[in-house]
């Protein structure tokens, strides 16, 4: 570690570095599609994803599709330096909240029209490439949270934000020393988990179009003033402990697919399921997963369109998506292939659905982490009513953006 | 994290009047700077370049991917001035004083305590040298789940051991005016640095001296205040310049406390109670897409480091005595 050069320098030192990597070579007589994805999660993703390559290239006679791997969290830093360098791949994967950034700077193309039929996809994930009303990507598989329940503790999942309550209530009565749900916080996770909260009493983030917040109105307060409600029932002292859920020691969580395969791997005990999210008025969810887009200063847009169809066809989404640690975007794979799911995936399969994309915003991963998370956790910890907060923030993301309403 | 590094001293003594031996030539001269070319390279692409670039890009609107345009000093003046585009950046200066405050003497005290257990005791010295230095080379990944699960509010030892006093349970890393003191408390688990290079002051203290105050009629107490603190003292100095320097750069330990796993975002912990002021660069450069503010950020910090170094040689006694 560079201790006594400023973070700056460590950082530009970093980047440095990183340019060297990346780019594409052509062999001759045939044509190179380079397609840059994360790191595979398992040895058993890795041959899906070869399996997907393979298949492709004997569809495509000529074509060589090279793949390169980069672990996640070094992802966009690399990206980033492509970019900057303009050595980046033909197509690659893009982060969801980063989809606008790149679009509006014109990192990215806007997909041909006519490259897909839209009502092959979920609305939510194909919604994650959509910037002021055009897309710039296609989904490959996508995820949400969801809410998880001890079976010990909770017989039948609540369906609504009243029984949610009643449920929490009355397992702390219980028990004092076991909490309701582990109600999330207000930082960037939780912050990222609220929309899905806001759209179940019916309400929007933000109105891009007329460039209003919404996150200030009715909706996202009850939607606050709901986790508000349920710490009483669910005391930070013992959802805060590593793996309360896991342990037994809070009935309910809100959490993603993810989570399944390590609870289930460490806590083989535990009896639990997935169900969608509580609501108000209508189901609703949030939405993660991966987009991948094609880039400006690529090769080939017209092959790489083609191969983000194959990834998400019918026949290969399902596998993809699996290896992805996701769930398929293309409907009638996700009809046809549900069974393939085990039982708690069921629950996000249901919940995806229902799922809204975020606001397709530049500055959104801000104004998520630096205004929203500290106004839930204002909220949370008494500092602040949920309308005083969310009025708070409201007011900094208008400033910021320069939006009157 | 708050573990300074070794001073770089210079390797040659000049010794004026001395003429320059015959035979030492131009070639001499060649095989000198081929000899230091790597470390010259090294030096220029890694360090002198990214600062240079850096400092350029802090009067820009970098976003890492477009052109970057020149927009003079407001990246500057928006920092300190305006709370809506930077929030927290005010927050993440006091955090950071705050932890430098706290960590840099608890390191310090932590670290001669075990250098003078170390040098009191004349078996098995290796071993516990071993073993109090092993918390610097643990990876810091591991350091983080390590620590989390010592503060967790149910299970952790930390809250275990203190309700053996009566003391009731903390949650230490989600309770905002406990973060830092927590963070501070890790750092100072980490002196293994520190305690090796008192170690090493007290080695240097000459036995003579030592006896003539037992002579003298001094006791343990007397002799520690009278002697080993004032004979210390350019080691104390070094270490809390050092110190200092490091723990205002504090990133680390921060990031992988909070991170939590899961591919949760840091955002600073509590109420931002653990937003330091390099992970507040690291989320502007990285996460928010504003690397020429980054950039204008780690300026300051420069700046507010050569400050507090100044300061330091200034006012604090840097002789033994």
């Amino acid at each position: 570690m560079i201790r006594r050069v400023t973070g700056a320098a460590a950082v530009a030192a970093l980047l440095a570095g990183l340019t060297a990597c990346g780019g594409s070579e052509e062999a001759a007589g045939s044509t190179t599609l380079t397609y840059w994805m994360f790191q595979d999660r398992t040895p058993q993703a890795a041959e899906v994803v070869e399996k997907i390559r393979t298949d492709f290239e004997k569809a495509n006679p000529g074509v060589t599709v090279k793949i390169v791997k980069i672990p996640k969290d070094d992802y966009n830093t690399k990206l980033g330096s492509a970019v900057a360098a303009g050595t980046v791949p033909d197509v690659g994967i893009l982060d969801q909240p980063l989809v606008a950034r790149y679009a509006l700077d014109k990192t990215i193309v806007e997909m041909p029209a006519g490259t897909v039929n839209e009502a092959d996809y979920f609305e939510g994930a194909l919604n994650t490439n959509r910037v002021d009303g055009k897309l710039y990507g296609l989904p490959v598989d996508h995820t949400a949270v969801a809410l998880f329940y001890n079976k010990k503790l909770v017989p039948t999942p609540p369906k609504t934000w009243d029984e949610l309550k009643q449920i929490s209530d009355s397992i702390h009565k219980a028990d004092p020393k076991i909490a309701g749900i582990v109600v999330p916080k207000g930082d960037g996770y939780g912050a990222w988990m609220f929309p899905g909260v806001v759209h179940g009493a019916g309400g929007e983030m933000v109105d891009e179009q007329n460039k209003k917040i919404l996150f200030d109105q009715a909706p996202a307060v009850e939607a606050l003033q709901l986790w508000v409600d349920l710490l009483p029932s669910s005391p930070r002292e013992i959802t805060d402990s590593d793996m309360a859920f896991a342990n037994g020691l809070a009935g309910m969580m809100i959490s993603g697919p993810w989570d399944v395969a390590t609870i289930k791997d460490q806590f083989p005990e535990l009896d639990f399921n997935v169900a969608p999210l509580p609501y108000k008025t209508q189901p609703a969810g949030n939405i993660g997963g991966e987009n991948a887009v094609v880039f400006a200063k690529g090769k080939n847009a017209d092959l790489a369109w083609k191969w983000l169809k194959f990834l998400t066809n019918s026949d290969n989404n399902t596998q993809l998506a699996q290896a992805l640690g996701g769930f398929p975007i293309n409907k009638a794979a996700a009809e046809r292939d549900a069974a393939s799911f085990g039982e708690q995936q069921q629950g996000f399969l249901e919940q995806l659905k229902v799922a809204h994309a975020r606001p397709a915003l530049p500055d959104w991963i801000k104004i998520n982490d630096e205004y929203i998370a500290p106004a839930i956790e204002a909220a949370l910890s008494g500092k602040m009513t949920s309308q005083q907060a969310l009025t708070e923030a409201a007011d900094k993301t208008r400033a910021l953006l320069g939006w009157n309403s | 994290m708050a573990s300074p590094v070794l001073a770089d001293r210079p390797a040659v003594t000049p010794r004026p009047g001395r003429r320059r031996r015959p035979g030492v030539g131009r070639s001499d001269h060649l095989i000198g700077w081929l000899l230091i070319t790597p470390a010259l390279i090294y030096f220029v692409v890694f360090l002198l370049y990214p600062a240079v670039a850096a400092l350029y890009y802090s009067f820009t609107d970098w976003n890492l991917r477009a052109p970057a345009n020149w927009v003079g000093l407001a990246n500057y003046t928006e920092l300190l001035f305006n709370d809506v585009q930077f929030p927290h950046f005010w927050k993440s200066v006091q955090v950071t004083l705050q932890y430098t405050l706290i960590a840099v003497p608890l390191t310090l005290i932590s670290a001669l305590a075990q250098a003078l257990l170390l040098n009191a005791i004349r078996r098995g010295s290796n071993l516990f040298r071993l073993l109090l230095f092993l918390p610097v080379v643990t990876a810091e990944a591991a350091v983080g789940a390590i620590w989390r699960w010592l503060y967790d509010p149910q299970y952790g030892l930390i809250n275990a051991i203190l309700g053996l006093f009566g003391i009731p349970k903390q949650n230490w890393l989600n309770t905002p005016e406990l973060v830092i003191p927590a963070l501070a408390f890790i750092a100072a688990w980490q002196c293994g640095i520190s305690m090796i290079i008192y170690l090493a002051g007290l080695k240097g203290i000459p036995e003579s001296i030592r006896e003539a105050a037992i002579i003298d009629g001094a006791g343990p107490v007397q002799r520690f205040w009278k002697v080993i603190v004032p004979m210390l003292r350019p080691t104390t100095f070094y270490l809390i310049v050092t110190g200092t320097i490091a723990a205002l750069q504090v990133f680390g330990l921060v990031y992988v406390i909070f991170s939590g796993g899961g591919g949760r975002s840091v955002t600073g912990g509590p109420e931002q109670s653990g937003l330091a002021y390099v992970l507040h660069i690291y989320l502007y450069a990285f996460r928010y897409d504003a690397m020429g503010a980054a950039c204008a950020m780690s300026f300051l910090l420069l700046v507010l480091i050569m400050i507090v170094t100044a300061l330091q040689f200034k006012f604090l006694k840097q002789e033994a005595s």
